[in-house]
């Protein structure tokens, strides 16, 4: 196993009257475990063509095993006009802003009903959709662990 | 306008062969803008003990949260704060009808909103421990 932890901290002097500041750390941790630390990671750096919905992580059987799985995205373009919309099931989540980032639980839970070959179709993949320019998009999944499950073509 | 900013930081000394560690900090602004977000929720506390589906935000809503009107984009942290346990309890995470993911006691998430009907932030606990989160909105 493996020890990853995730700290978020949130701050603002003037939002309110008072300031606020909200610090959580997590320990990226396998279901039914108690403590056993997810063990493999994904990282990635892509760029997003503007217009078109991709796949940016797409769900998996040979990763289903353990329903805890967590999603680390940020869009590096520095323009704060660009952005990318984050959807799953073609249901819009939020946009991505130039520098911004998210953090997120993903079940990827296989609904299998996405043509394995076009793409086409609801399932539970991260979906991205490069909006008024291409973005730079940096990405992580953590899990814990994949099978591969189909022979390569022969 | 305000200033509020967000910061993660990713390490594990174990996870490759190498050290891996990710920190990036973002400013909370208006959707395209440098104009920073103005309104929020508040660190607000839930505790439940319903298996049931709960609207936690209701985003279609033409009085949103607090009554101030619908809320058109936001940014949402939410943490569980119940023991981690053995890791069987755990609380669903969802964009309307669709799980996005499970938070389990002591897990965090924060991401973007962009609101509208139909993409409702509900959770559903798995077990009828009671179950405490915390939430805060940033939202134009």
């Amino acid at each position: 196993m493996a020890t990853t932890t995730a700290t978020c901290t949130l701050s603002s002097p003037d939002i309110l009257s008072q300031a606020i500041s909200v610090s959580s750390t997590m320990t990226l941790i396998k279901d039914n475990t108690a403590a056993t630390g997810l063990e493999q990671l994904n990282y990635h750096r892509a760029l997003i063509p503007t217009g078109t919905q991709f796949d940016l992580i797409p769900e998996s059987a040979a990763l289903n095993t353990n329903p805890a799985n967590y999603v680390y995205i940020i869009n590096k373009n520095t323009d704060v006009t660009d952005y990318a919309v984050i959807s799953i099931k073609d249901e819009v989540i939020g946009s991505l802003y130039g520098g911004d980032w998210m953090f997120i639980p993903w079940s990827n839970s296989v609904t299998e009903t996405e043509d394995a070959q076009s793409g086409q179709g609801n399932d539970t993949s991260i979906e991205i959709t490069a909006t008024t320019h291409d973005c730079v998009i940096e990405y992580a999944l953590f899990h814990s662990g994949e099978t591969l499950l189909t022979a390569d073509d022969a | 306008m305000a200033t509020t900013t967000a910061a993660i930081s990713i390490a594990s000394g174990d996870i490759s062969d190498n050290n891996f560690s990710v920190s990036n900090t973002a400013t909370l602004t208006k959707a395209g803008t440098d104009t920073g977000i103005t309104k929020t929720t508040g660190l607000s506390r839930v505790e439940t003990s319903a298996t049931t589906n709960i609207v936690l935000f209701d985003m279609g809503e033409s009085t949103g949260v607090g009554g101030v009107g619908a809320i058109t984009r936001g940014k949402l942290f939410i943490q569980n704060l119940n023991d981690r346990g053995d890791g069987t309890k755990y609380v669903e995470l969802l964009l309307g009808t669709v799980v996005i993911g499970r938070l389990y006691g002591g897990d965090w998430a924060f991401f973007p909103l962009d609101g509208g009907a139909g993409n409702d932030i509900e959770i559903t606990p798995s077990s009828t421990t009671d179950t405490t989160l915390e939430y805060i909105m940033f939202y134009e």
